[in-house]
């Protein structure tokens, strides 16, 4: 195994915070993951020209995984590469994580985490707590879990290589999504009621606000997501309406 | 100045977005902060920042998928509101920044399929091409995000200013307004969450607590 050192595996790490940077339709995050395994690539290939094109290239086919959780594989291919593994091995083994990363990391961040830390920023807002104190809540405790999630995933992949699908099951990511998801139910009540009862809230803008307020709530819990844009396009076309009412008026 | 300063935050936002990091700092509560700091109104951008994180409380980047630009979205939104002292501006604000969310929306999807071209062939790739193929995409990402919100901060603060005094409602009933389309998001969410009928417990808990926090803090 070729001994990679500290300095290409730091660089590794901290290209992957730009792996999503030439996103595309066609590779989607192929070459980003080509780009940040380049440190690597490089100490693994020294003296062997061809090698490294070879293996830039195979690594700049068709990928993708949530951002965050693509350290797991990133680690893991660096090893690989390092090991000597055969081109067939290394990319059975991207195209066998690819799925279950990209699953993993949509629900456990953006479906869980995210929402659940920016409720306990705006919950901070309404409870009357000062805005940067809020900012700083949701960015110090947002990157705490963001940063943790993307070293662990680096060093694990790194570790275990191939066998890094065990420590995926080791870490439960389903259980600590469960987890989080039971959080940020609190942390929406809690924002509810503040909304509800704080100054400037809906108690403050009346009874037919908070009546209105409570349907459209029921109706996106029963609807979901297909409410979204008919509701940003209703708000826009409302504030439009109300403007040239007042315009004529 | 000011419009250049706005859209060169918007330009850097909106690489935190997909591009770079994603330390979501382009989250609209970060973004209203620090675009309410460039208008000299941090309050105005912290209440513009919070009302549209309501509404893109259930907008992720996930995969390929197109989503409104929160990033852009926020420091248009808090350039036009700051741009007229009505009751409405905020709601102005925040109608602006829902439409040019969906046209940031569009170019990153443009921007992607530029992307592809711009990456090489997975079978005649050189590393140095590669490099400068992801740098130029970043660049790219930049100078897009830049003008997108130039050109929306432009168009709505022209907008506002021609608007804003025509509008009818007080401070009272604009928030009412607001909040309504935020609870929507809200209600997805719980949808989200697994449902009310299934959440019901930890939901009225938060609520209770929510009320008793507001009451008393």
């Amino acid at each position: 195994m070729a001994i990679l050192s500290r300095r290409a595996l730091a660089s590794a790490f901290a290209r992957s915070f730009l792996i999503q940077g030439s996103w595309n339709y066609r590779t989607m995050l192929g070459s980003g993951f080509a780009f940040a395994m380049l440190p690597a690539l490089r100490l693994i290939f020294k003296g062997d020209p061809a090698g490294l094109n070879a293996s830039v290239q195979r690594h700049l086919e068709h990928f993708n995984a949530h951002p965050y959780l693509s350290s797991v594989a990133l680690g893991a291919a660096v090893r690989l590469e390092a090991e000597g593994a055969s081109a067939d091995s290394v990319r059975r083994f991207k195209m066998a994580v690819r799925g279950p990363l990209g699953g993993l990391g949509d629900a456990l961040v953006w479906a869980s985490w995210l929402p659940a830390v920016s409720l306990s920023a705006l919950s901070l807002v309404w409870l009357g707590a000062p805005g940067w104190v809020a900012v700083l809540v949701f960015l110090a405790i947002y990157n705490l879990g963001h940063l943790a999630l993307r070293a662990w995933g680096f060093q694990a992949g790194l570790s275990e290589g191939r066998g890094v699908a065990q420590s995926l099951g080791r870490a439960a990511l389903s259980r600590w999504t469960e987890r989080v998801r039971s959080l940020a139910t609190l942390l929406l009540g809690l924002l509810v009621g503040a909304v509800l009862s704080a100054e400037g809230g809906l108690g403050d803008a009346g009874v037919l606000w908070s009546a209105l307020a409570a349907l459209a709530f029921v109706a996106g819990d029963l609807v979901g997501h297909r409410l979204w844009r008919p509701t940003a396009v209703a708000v826009v076309a409302i504030v439009a309406v109300i403007t040239t009412w007042g315009w004529f008026e | 100045m000011q419009l250049l300063q706005i859209a060169l935050v918007g330009g850097l936002l909106a690489l935190d977005g997909t591009s770079m990091g994603q330390f979501m700092i382009s989250r609209p509560l970060v973004a209203g902060a620090l675009a309410g700091w460039v208008v000299g109104d941090p309050a105005l951008g912290l209440v513009v920042g919070a009302l549209l994180e309501l509404y893109l409380l259930v907008s992720f980047p996930t995969g390929g998928a197109r989503f409104p630009e929160g990033a852009t979205a926020t420091v248009v939104a808090v350039s036009v509101a700051a741009a007229a002292e009505s009751a409405g501006a905020i709601p102005l604000g925040v109608a602006a920044g829902l439409i040019w969310g969906q046209v940031g929306g569009v170019t990153i999807s443009l921007q992607r399929r530029v992307n592809g071209r711009f990456v090489p062939e997975p079978d005649t790739a050189r590393p140095e091409r590669l490099a400068a193929a992801h740098l130029a995409a970043m660049a790219l990402d930049f100078l897009r995000g830049t003008a997108v919100t130039l050109v929306g901060a432009a168009a709505g603060g022209w907008g506002v200013r021609l608007l804003a005094d025509s509008w009818p409602l007080g401070g009272p009933d604009s928030s009412g307004l607001l909040l309504v389309g935020g609870a929507v998001s809200a209600g997805i969410f719980l949808r989200d969450l697994g449902g009310f009928r299934r959440r019901k417990v930890l939901l009225v808990a938060g609520m209770a607590l929510g009320i008793i926090g507001a009451r008393f803090l």
